[in-house]
């Protein structure tokens, strides 16, 4: 230990320049594998997530980019012509988000409403802590409560069996509704066209929707529902006459993408996006790795008198192998606490802004994903500290230790 | 008298990716306890590459070496640069310094490699040493805002803090004034009188060679 403190304080730190390159360089490498390792494992996720959409006969809704939208035409009446046409012809999926509703609650966070049907919550496979899975079989009726799953953060002011009053945005109406179950922690849901992008459920209300729901909806929910609406056991053929039944009724002109076509459009986009990703990463980390080296090795040519000096008094080869590991044991340690300090705060940002759909729960502030980037991080810095010891060493063996040096 | 260095070096070879250098062909040496031995030649002869041999700084060559009664061929890297703290001091030119380090903190270098507690133990044998070779005024100074003669002391002071059975000295000399050389000539025969030191030292300066117990002279392998 007093060997190590010696060449921390003496030797290592009395080059600053070449200690703060380094350690900027080692910074800058792990900071580049945590984002991507967390960016590719985002994608992945949100990958794994679409892809419960690529079987055989569904088709997803996608407003034709080239239609005219007139939304003060669209009537109530059309959007319901075309809600009957769907609710005789089809299975579908329906889900939409971001109304947002002020409801007392511990951590003073404004709560997200999402709307869903049957078809869409059997399709995700909501995962549950607490509670009994939605009920959509329930007869609307103002006047009763209606069954809801509630995020993690919501639990702890309403618990199962509860009852929340609310205004309710789409209905225009004060309702009542009954916590069913509660979502496990950090329930999330991405974004259909940015794989990357997620929001989290932890301070959401799952309202279950059914034919009669909707029909009591305000347009805002009925329209918007149909922007992302996800049509089931079906064919080309059928998505094609509700295509032009939509836009006879709402003006709107929509795309239904098949399961091959999605598919094709996925793996094209988001796996190109991974693989770039990665290689992109790669080829950073080799040249940070790299120019990590040729600092080392700059560090040893300057310091090879007092090397060599050390070596003539009395310190060995292997001792200095355990010294050069241990400071570069030191300098990733360094970096994965900056690392996990900077991502423990972003975190915990999101807690102080009250934004209800990216407030996380985690191990000290950090959700898994964040964990197994570290981890990740911590698996490249052994890689990166053994090849940067070991070229420092086999450098400073390759001048051997004598007198001539000295002089 | 005892002998403690025997050496028979039958070829040293220096290699690099065009040329190939042999030096200190069929050389034998015997060294007994306390004796003051002067290495002379013409600069290339292997000099400096002898010193390295017999201070376990060099042990890639053709040949067997024992040391106070122990045959180093064998010996682990550990255990070489143990006894390179504890067993071989070296004395060297005044440049021999780390010039991020005090002069105090270059002196107790090898202390930092003795083991634990041997630092307080040599606490007294500091003091004298630097009482010995009056550096005292300077022991916060770093090496380069010291003289050339102080740095010399600085050197010696360093060789000799653990009391070792052998000095080994590299041109302590080289570059300093009549009145410096004596000090430094003087401080390293005074701890052989002393202790019971062994001397070698490598110079080019025949008058201190002519000083020493036995001058051997190497010369160019034919």
């Amino acid at each position: 230990m007093k060997i190590f403190k010696f060449f921390i304080t003496k030797i290592f730190l009395r080059k600053a320049i070449l200690s703060i390159s380094i350690i900027l360089l080692l910074f800058m490498a792990n900071y580049t594998t945590f984002i991507a390792t967390r960016s590719i494992l985002s994608t992945f996720q949100g990958y794994q997530e679409i892809k419960c959409m690529n079987q055989e006969g569904i088709y997803i809704a996608n407003l034709d980019p080239d239609s005219d939208v007139d939304i003060d035409a669209i009537g109530e009446n059309g959007t319901q012509i075309v809600y009957d046409y769907l609710n005789n012809n089809f299975n579908y999926a329906f889900y939409i988000d971001g109304f947002m509703v002020s409801l007392p609650n511990i951590d003073d966070m404004e709560i997200s409403l999402s709307y869903m049907n049957e078809e869409y919550y059997e399709l995700n496979q909501f995962e549950l802590s607490q509670g009994t899975d939605l009920d959509f079989d329930y007869q609307f009726d103002k006047d009763k409560e209606i069954p809801i799953l509630i995020g993690k953060g919501l639990s702890k002011t309403y618990p199962v069996g509860s009852t929340i009053k609310i205004e309710d945005p789409v209905l225009e109406q004060p309702i009542t509704l009954i916590v069913q179950g509660v979502l496990k922690q950090n329930a999330y849901h991405y974004n259909f066209y940015d794989l990357n992008l997620k929001k989290y459920y932890n301070f959401s209300i799952f309202l279950p929707v059914n034919a009669e729901f909707i029909k009591n909806a305000n347009i805002d929910l009925q329209l918007n529902g149909l922007m992302d609406i996800v049509i089931l056991q079906t064919t080309k053929e059928k998505t094609v006459d509700l295509s032009e039944v939509m836009q006879d009724n709402l003006g709107l002109k929509f795309n239904f993408f098949s399961q091959e076509e999605n598919f094709d459009y996925f793996n094209e986009y988001y796996l190109y996006s991974l693989i770039i990703m990665s290689i992109t990463t790669l080829i950073l980390l080799v040249i940070i790795t790299c120019l990590s080296i040729w600092n080392a090795l700059v560090s040893i040519r300057l310091m090879l008198r007092d090397f060599t000096i050390n070596l003539l008094v009395g310190l060995s080869y292997s001792k200095l192998r355990k010294i050069f590991y241990s400071y570069f044991g030191i300098l990733f340690f360094i970096n994965l606490i900056v690392i996990f300090s900077i991502t423990a705060y972003n975190r915990y940002e999101y807690w102080l802004r009250k934004d209800a759909t990216l407030a996380t729960y985690g191990f000290f502030g950090l959700i898994g994903m964040d964990w197994f980037a570290l981890l990740v991080v911590f698996l490249s810095d052994i890689i990166i500290g053994k090849i940067i010891v070991e070229n420092m060493l086999r450098k400073i063996k390759k001048i051997p230790i004598s007198l001539g040096v000295l002089q | 008298m005892t002998n403690i260095i025997d050496l028979n070096i039958k070829e040293k070879v220096y290699k690099n990716k065009k040329t190939q250098l042999s030096i200190l062909n069929n050389f034998n040496l015997k060294v007994n306890a306390g004796e003051k031995i002067a290495i002379v030649g013409e600069s290339g002869v292997g000099k400096s590459s002898l010193l390295n041999i017999i201070g376990l700084l060099d042990i890639d060559y053709n040949g067997e070496y024992t040391l106070l009664g122990s045959q180093t061929n064998n010996l682990h890297a550990n255990e070489l640069a143990q006894w390179r703290n504890q067993k071989i001091g070296f004395v060297l030119q005044e440049s021999a310094l780390i010039n991020s380090l005090t002069i105090e903190d270059n002196i107790k270098l090898p202390l930092l490699y003795a083991g634990s507690g041997k630092f307080f133990f040599k606490e007294e044998d500091f003091e004298n040493v630097i009482n010995a070779i009056a550096i005292k005024p300077i022991l916060k100074k770093k090496p380069l805002e010291c003289s050339g003669g102080e740095r010399s002391r600085a050197v010696f002071a360093r060789g000799v803090i653990m009391k070792p059975q052998i000095i080994l000295s590299d041109e302590p000399t080289a570059s300093l004034d009549v009145e410096n050389r004596e000090r430094i000539v003087n401080l390293l025969f005074k701890m052989n009188k002393e202790f019971n030191t062994t001397i070698i030292t490598v110079t080019h300066d025949l008058e201190m060679a002519n000083r020493h117990d036995r001058v051997i002279h190497l010369e160019r392998s034919r």
